[in-house]
């Protein structure tokens, strides 16, 4: 990994693009295959200056059934939408998986993650761009990793002496409580905590984050970082609070986390006064 | 090198040759690609207008789903309980439609091409801050395609053996682009489109329909039709546009998936991917790790 220095100011631009023209005009490149990649060019330029370099844009996606009594009042936790939600998850990252370590990379960074839970079903997309070290041969598609963190969070990540490990995702679906009638009569003027929603929020909580981290314990990871929570009823079933989150687990590559001491910048753009035209009309 | 005869109108020959330059170039962007030694030319556009039929071949025929007779993907997925009655499709299909993938590739070529045409015309390099946009005209069943960008000449180069190349990005990001060592070839943009026609099992997951004995007894599953649907819709889209490298690479693609329901579970997966096919002209050297700033503000 190249030293901290200042990037270089000798570059001519001019040169570079009469360069870039002339590659241009003399015709296709030399990979038979080609590459793809969804990232920026900004997070394509952190990944080079750790030496990593986009593949293939890969993805994954499955659809789940639940049964279609599933959503019927009952008690506790929903166990089919759990189910069906943490198998959609599953079998969307194994295709993922499977296509980035089939491209040669080594993880894919950037993963979207698009999730839509319906009445019957539950589905579940995810896209990203696989990565390795430039040139390098493909691994064992064990080690392939997925991780949607951008490429920047991965660069500083690796940086500071990590490397993710996996995705990993818990859900939890619970109905809320149901209450007798004198209990409804008797809360409704009263503005009162209903303890039995709240619990029913906490056990669903603790559930969710509970199979998320023991995802991340089976991955032999430290920790998940980047953690999203949602959290809420589903737009068809207002009586069932769905608890669900993800994010990527991250283990200590290094001897020990090293330090990224950043320097502190005041940018002096935000004094520029602009003279806005739209206030003439209104004298 | 004489440049073949294009179908510009001879209104926009006279414009893009009078002296004057437009550009769609913000002022930012503007002064960056001055900084890189790309002088704006011209506004340039390219238009096409395609009849856009969903239905294509299948119109009009009374056998539902339409098998295709051209390659392309195509699947079907049989019933297993072995029954038939009126709310029971005892097998339905995933297809490829490649009438329709073709429309959408010509129409978009087109358009690339009179836009490319009119920024040869002007002598210009390249054509940068590329925008596209994909509209229905008129009453429907018409599609409109139409590309615009900034034609650019590359500073103290001489004149171009090949069409101008063209790229999404223009200003900074271009400039990073040219800086990390690619040059911009073209845009890239591909179009996928998966119809799938449920069979039984598929409808009794996605939406409980059909005998009610039957749908509950179905064990929760993985719903295999719609997998294999919206996988090859984007796996289309992306081969597609690889083709379309011949060896370069794509850069900073966007992927926009939509649906469109025909009637209930009949549902269309189209996959637009667009991108920036770039092309490598200095070897790897990795860049300095950026410094971590702190803003204070």
């Amino acid at each position: 990994m190249s030293p901290l220095t200042p990037p270089s100011q000798d570059i001519n631009l001019k040169d570079e693009m009469r360069r870039a023209l002339a590659a241009y005009a003399a015709g296709p490149g030399s990979n038979p295959h080609g590459t793809t990649s969804d990232l920026s060019m900004d997070e394509e330029l952190n990944l080079h200056s750790i030496g990593w370099e986009p593949v293939e844009f890969v993805g994954g996606f499955s659809a789940f059934s639940t049964p279609s009594l599933t959503w019927s009042w009952g008690q506790g936790e929903i166990g089919a939408a759990s189910y069906a939600h943490e198998q959609a998850f599953d079998l969307a990252l194994a295709r993922l998986h499977q296509e980035a370590a089939a491209a040669g990379g080594h993880g894919v960074v950037g993963v979207q993650v698009t999730r839509s839970i319906h009445q019957s079903h539950t589905e579940v997309s995810l896209m990203g761009t696989a990565v390795r070290p430039v040139g390098a041969a493909a691994v064992d598609p064990q080690r392939v990793f997925t991780s949607d963190l951008s490429a920047r969070d991965f660069t500083l990540l690796m940086v500071a002496g990590w490397e993710p490990l996996g995705l990993a995702a818990g859900a939890s679906f619970v109905f809320a409580p149901r209450r007798s009638m004198g209990t409804v009569l008797s809360q409704q003027s009263q503005n009162v905590e209903l303890t039995n929603f709240t619990e029913a929020m906490y056990n669903a909580r603790e559930t969710a984050m509970e199979r998320m981290q023991s995802k991340a314990l089976a991955m032999k990871g430290t920790g998940v970082v980047d953690v999203k929570v949602f959290e809420g009823p589903m737009y068809f079933a207002s009586h069932a609070v769905g608890f669900t989150s993800w994010g990527t687990v991250v283990r200590l590559r290094a001897d020990e986390h090293r330090h990224i001491t950043p320097t502190v910048v005041v940018p002096l753009d935000d004094a520029v006064v602009a003279f806005e035209a739209a206030t003439l009309g209104e004298v | 090198m004489t440049p073949e005869p294009t179908d510009l109108p001879e209104a926009a020959e006279r414009r893009l040759t009078s002296g004057a330059f437009s550009s769609g170039l913000s002022v930012a962007d503007f002064a960056a690609c001055l900084e890189m030694g790309l002088e704006p030319v011209g506004l340039v556009q390219g238009f096409c207008a395609m009849q856009w039929n969903a239905l294509g071949p299948t119109m009009g025929s009374f056998v539902q789903p339409f098998v295709p007779g051209s390659a392309g993907y195509s699947e079907t997925f049989r019933c297993p309980h072995g029954f038939v009655s009126n709310d029971h499709r005892v097998w339905g299909q995933n297809f490829e439609q490649t009438w329709f993938q073709n429309s959408w590739k010509n129409g978009f070529d087109l358009a690339h091409k009179r836009m490319i045409e009119e920024a040869q015309e002007a002598g210009a390099h390249g054509v940068v801050g590329v925008v596209d946009a994909q509209q229905p005209m008129g009453d429907g069943g018409i599609l409109e395609f139409h590309l615009s960008g900034t034609a650019v000449r590359v500073a103290g180069a001489g004149p171009l053996t090949q069409i101008p190349f063209s790229t999404y990005l223009a200003g900074q990001r271009l400039a990073k682009v040219v800086e990390a060592g690619f040059a911009p070839v073209s845009v890239v943009a591909s179009w996928g489109s998966v119809r799938m026609w449920p069979y039984c099992m598929t409808e009794y997951q996605l939406h409980g329909r059909g005998l009610s004995s039957f749908a509950s007894s179905i064990p929760p599953s993985e719903v295999d039709q719609l997998v294999r649907a919206k996988t090859r819709s984007r796996y289309i889209a992306r081969e597609a546009a690889r083709r379309a490298l011949h060896g370069d690479a794509l850069h900073g693609t966007t992927v926009t998936s939509s649906e469109h329901e025909h009637s209930q579970g009949e549902v269309d997966f189209h996959t637009l991917l667009r991108g920036n096919r770039i092309r490598r002209f200095k070897d790897f050297e990795a860049l300095p790790v950026p410094q971590p700033t702190v803003r204070l503000s």
